[in-house]
């Protein structure tokens, strides 16, 4: 069909640009751009939970933030580098093991709660346990594998995990466990009365999102080179959150948009304009008042030019506990459209 | 231990308690309440005490400086309710979004008219020195934000439960279309606990800065307290986030002196626990 | 969208909208004159990016024309204040300087690194490898700061910095590096022994848990245990404590000789004293650090914190022609007097401008350095200082008390001045580095 091999085109073309850009442009803006695929990586893992999922978790920087100090910690031991990968899978596990277990009962404004809590643990635990993490100070001199010591090569690894998030993200929505997600994300009580266990759902979506997570933990220190508790922050989890708000939750590229914006103003914008958290809130306003599904939502309805289906629940249906996420809000599957089979 | 060593710190937890009732009283109205997530009541916070404070040093008055950081705040809180998020209402990832802008506008226009040094309010003559209390001797201004505290939380629960407009307030969350049948205009009653609780949002930042300060982070900073107090204590529920104050203001005292290795956790881990145990908090109602 | 609000008239979107674009054009207005420096007479700091693409070299010798600093500071985020100061104290030595030194034109690129060492790094990053600068000049924050060296030190170029965080000169050494500052640790040695000199046998110190505090501390304790003096208890109390009333109550009931005080400053350092205040401790004898009664504490308490005893490199309300003129020609400008971190930021100038002086302009990495280091100062605005081998100041200690001024604003005066102190104190620095840097356990020397 042609609009599939439009899209596959444009696809194709986007990924060549992408690939492009190391060559083309100033090993300073490489970097930045890094950061850019990093933070989508993040945003994207929380996506998974938010979009298909129906779950806002607030408090993912932490499961990246363990990963990464877990490279962090192989390197000042002079671990060899599979080691040190392996440890990062194993700590990655670990605290996404925690995070679901804890959350894996609950959904809607608790699960945000608890997961802000334990974003705030592993942060404060960041800073006491200052042997290994170098608290507050954090650890200067954690030097990235030599094959990817250049800016550009490790550019192309950071958008190739984006990549690979995304068709993960993508699969993951088309397969039958995506379906699970999504009817959970509709109505517990209904998907537990056809017989699926809804916790072990839970369980196993919070452990995929966690192992993306952790890759980006892995990504963030080696751009940096450098750690400290900050990676772990409230501000930092929040910021991933904000970024697949903006960008449009339950979509594919609305993370790297999102993140596009926000780390483009956070550090690259913060350079030319003394009041940058203006612009970036003022950007934040704009785009809710004028692109309500976020950003990838506005672009699919300015393409199709149909009236977006109404994202909210008839008013005074309203459970009384609010259920954040349960019945609006979300542009349903991948795309922005509604999830059917393709 | 001696007895005046705790006491102490029970009065420590206490005025600690009674600061993030203050500011959680209007975020329960708020969100609690009207189920409306406002990231911004941080913000609204930090800019009553910013401008209770100058107001305070110009005209020499505390008294004047609370008034006006009340009001201002409200009228700001009432502005972006009828412009922008009454655009959203209901819509909670909107919402997410919008207030969290907002939120930034506001502190980094705070920054750039006031200037980044952390700044108080000097407590009025009337307020200043120790009190005694039992064993010890307390310092009046913590007691008279105690006493504040408890007098707003008396306040909003006589009205929330036992007035017309909390009957509608409470009505009006829950079936929107009965009540504006019913001839009343939701919309306005919900502007108007919205102002409401702004007004307590910007009253309580020039209450607290005669204790904390006000400087840029602040506003994150108490916002997080605020979530975990309304969390705890139960969504909807006023004297559930006074009982959840309590506790988050007890064992913020006592864990910095028995556990100072926890002090991060002290706050948040039992938040999580409650939570994980009893999801409605401590006093919300369950989901059927 | 709502269905009930669909109905209205869209006008309201253009009023946002336009109220939104006014707000925009001001915020980025607001760049073009916020950034360069007052009646500068070099173009304005902030250009646009360079279009060639920048090489991973690193920077070249700036001879000749033009030397280029990146100056990074925290002028957003939770210690904004700071920043503001630092940059203000900056540009006031060249505003008074002609922005020349060493016959090169002085150019000042500034970058903004909110208190955060990701975006510090990627700031240094931009100055590094995109503007090409000569050398960076601050951050302040200890990560931040620790963060920039390593990377700035990486690409060859030097680096400036008045943060105090010890390892910068101790452990973490790099030619590369130097420190236009104390060390945490190292006003505070001083401090301990005048405290046991005093008579004070047991002392409670309170400090902040984390690096700064116990670098803060660990100082404190040495120059007290090691003159003779016991420590009753350590409290340490979390970064951004609100409420210091639980750490006043447990100092109140250890009873003390002397309380020590290892303040962050700024808003802990005001938090601090309105719970010490409030609680009636005014009896109990207070040593302050480097950091506690500075202008930025003073600004918001100044009349509360009358009397305060700190020891410290910088005190504005010192007899000496350097401070004298560094603060009147600084309150003019902002009718603020200046603080710690403004005079910090001037001398790191006036450093920056002597090595200038030495090379005649020429920027080579370690030599550079070097010039700097081989500098000495009859009076600064710290006195008397000089450089050790490891690139940190050799200077004076003042003991100092607030008082009034003259015109009612409060300052710190001079009571004592120790000379020449290093930042190893009196142990010689192997086997002061022998010792892994101060942490929570240190209790006694």
């Amino acid at each position: 069909m042609t609009a599939d091999r439009t899209r596959t085109v444009a696809i194709v073309a986007a990924l060549a640009v992408a690939v492009a850009a190391p060559f083309v442009l100033p090993t300073y803006l490489v970097t930045l751009l890094s950061l850019v695929f990093i933070a989508a990586l993040l945003a994207s893992s929380i996506d998974l939970l938010a979009g298909q999922g129906g779950l806002l978790s607030i408090g993912h920087a932490g499961i990246a933030a363990s990963a990464a100090y877990a490279i962090a910690w192989g390197t000042t031991e002079s671990l060899a580098l599979p080691i040190q990968l392996g440890l990062a899978l194993v700590v990655t596990l670990v605290v996404s093991a925690v995070y679901a277990l804890t959350t894996m009962r609950t959904r809607g404004i608790v699960f945000l709660m608890i997961t802000l809590a334990l974003g705030i643990v592993v942060y404060g635990l960041a800073l006491k346990l200052s042997t290994i993490t170098g608290g507050q100070n954090g650890l200067t001199g954690i030097d990235r594998p030599e094959v990817l010591a250049s800016s550009s090569a490790f550019y192309l690894l950071t958008v190739a995990a984006f990549v690979l998030a995304v068709v993960f993200r993508a699969v993951l929505a088309r397969s039958s466990f995506g379906l699970v997600l999504r009817g959970i994300r509709e109505s517990e009580s209904r998907m537990s009365s056809l017989g699926y266990s809804v916790t072990r759902a839970k369980f196993l979506a919070v452990m995929l999102s966690g192992l993306l997570a952790g890759l980006a933990g892995v990504l963030i220190v080696w751009q940096a080179e450098f750690i400290s508790p900050n990676v772990a922050s409230f501000n930092r989890s929040a910021m991933a959150v904000v970024m697949v708000i903006l960008g449009g939750t339950g979509t594919l590229l609305g993370p790297l948009i999102g993140a596009g914006v926000v780390v483009g103003t956070e550090h690259w914008l913060s350079s030319y304009v003394e009041r940058w958290p203006t612009l970036l809130g003022l950007v934040f306003i704009a785009v809710v008042l004028f692109a309500p599904g976020g950003v990838v939502g506005a672009f699919s309805r300015w393409r199709h030019g149909a009236v977006r289906d109404r994202q909210h629940a008839e008013p005074g249906t309203r459970a009384a506990l609010p259920s954040l996420l349960e019945d609006q809000g979300l542009a349903g599957g991948v795309d922005g459209r509604p999830s059917e089979p393709q | 231990m001696s007895l005046e060593f705790l006491a102490l710190q029970v009065l420590n937890g206490l005025t600690f308690a009674a600061l993030l009732f203050l500011v959680a009283s209007g975020f329960t109205l708020v969100f609690g309440v009207m189920r409306i997530v406002n990231l911004a009541h941080g913000a609204l916070y930090l800019l009553g005490g910013a401008i209770g404070i100058s107001v305070a040093a110009v005209t020499g008055s505390w008294v004047l400086g609370v008034v006006a950081a009340g009001i201002s705040v409200g009228l700001v809180g009432l502005f972006s309710e009828r412009l922008l998020l009454h655009r959203v209402r209901g819509r909670e990832l909107p919402e997410v979004l919008l207030t969290v802008g907002i939120a930034l506008v506001i502190a980094d226009l705070i920054l750039a008219v006031f200037g980044g040094n952390p700044r108080s309010a000097d407590p009025p003559p009337p307020l200043v020195g120790g009190t005694p209390v039992g064993p010890v001797t307390y310092p009046t201004y913590r007691l008279f934000v105690i006493g504040f505290a408890i007098a707003v939380g008396v306040i909003l629960f006589v009205v929330q439960q036992r007035t017309r407009i909390g009957a509608v307030l409470r009505a009006g969350v829950d079936d929107r279309e009965m009540v504006s049948a019913m001839g009343i205009d939701v919309d306005r009653v919900f502007a108007g606990m919205f102002l409401v609780g702004s007004v307590l949002a910007g009253t309580a930042g020039m209450i607290a800065a005669g204790l904390l300060t006000i400087r840029p982070g602040a506003d994150t900073e108490i916002l997080l307290f605020a979530l975990v107090v309304v969390i705890v204590g139960g969504l909807g529920s006023i004297g559930g986030a006074a009982l959840g104050s309590v506790l988050i203001g007890l064992i913020d005292a006592f864990s910095r002196v028995w556990l100072p290795e926890l002090s991060y956790f002290a706050v948040f881990a039992p938040m999580a626990i409650i939570l994980v145990l009893r999801p409605a908090g401590l006093f919300g109602k369950s989901t059927s | 969208m709502d269905d009930r609000t669909r109905g209205k008239p869209g006008s309201w979107r253009l009023g946002v909208l336009g109220a939104i674009t006014v707000l925009v054009v001001t915020a980025c207005g607001g760049a073009a004159t916020t950034s360069a420096p007052p009646a500068s007479a070099a173009p304005p700091a902030s250009e646009a990016p360079a279009s060639a693409p920048a090489s991973e070299a690193p920077a070249s010798a700036g001879a000749g024309g033009t030397v280029t600093v990146g100056f990074i500071s925290p002028t957003t985020g939770f210690v904004a204040a700071l920043g503001t100061d630092m940059k203000r104290g900056w540009d006031l030595y060249w505003e008074l300087n002609g922005n020349t030194a060493g016959g090169v034109t002085v150019e000042t690129v500034y970058e903004d690194d909110a208190g955060d060492p990701e975006v510090a790094l990627t700031k240094a990053r931009r100055l590094v490898e995109e503007v090409g600068v000569d050398m960076t000049a601050g951050p302040i924050l200890a990560n931040t700061a620790y963060a920039v060296a390593d990377y700035v030190g990486g690409q060859g170029v030097p680096s400036f910095h008045i943060s105090g965080a010890d390892d910068l000169t101790q452990r973490q050494f790099n030619p590369l590096v130097l420190r236009v500052g104390y060390t945490s640790s190292q006003s505070n040695f001083p401090a301990g022994k005048w405290a046991f000199d005093q008579g004070y046998k047991e002392a409670v110190t309170i400090c902040p848990d984390y690096g700064f505090g116990w670098e803060s501390c660990g100082g404190f304790v040495s120059g007290f245990t090691g003159a003779g003096g016991t420590i009753k208890e350590q409290i340490w109390h979390p970064l951004g404590t609100q409420d210091f009333g639980t750490y006043v109550t447990q100092a109140q009931a250890a009873a003390p000789d002397v309380v020590f005080i290892g303040s962050a400053g700024g808003p802990d350092a005001i938090l601090f004293w309105e719970s010490w205040t409030s609680f009636g401790m005014g009896e109990t004898p207070l040593v302050g650090n480097c950091c506690f009664a500075d202008q930025v504490l003073l600004r918001d308490q100044g009349e509360a914190a009358n009397g305060i005893i700190s020891f410290s490199y910088w005190t504005e309300g010192a007899d000496s022609a350097e401070v004298k003129k560094f603060v009147e020609e600084y309150e003019s400008r902002y009718d603020e007097i200046p603080s710690l971190y403004a005079a910090g930021s001037y001398l790191m100038a006036q450093v920056i401008a002597g090595a200038l002086e030495a090379t005649g302009g020429q920027v080579d990495g370690e030599n550079f350095v070097k010039a700097a280091q081989g500098l000495t100062f009859d009076d600064s605005v710290y006195g008397p200082i000089s450089f050790d081998d490891t690139n940190n100041i050799v200077g004076g200690v003042n003991r100092e008390h607030v008082e009034a001024r003259a015109d009612g604003k409060f300052w710190n005066v001079v009571d004592e001045t120790i000379p020449d102190v290093s930042q190893f104190w009196t142990y010689g620095k192997d086997a002061f580095l022998a010792n892994p840097v101060f942490s929570r356990d240190f209790t006694s020397q």
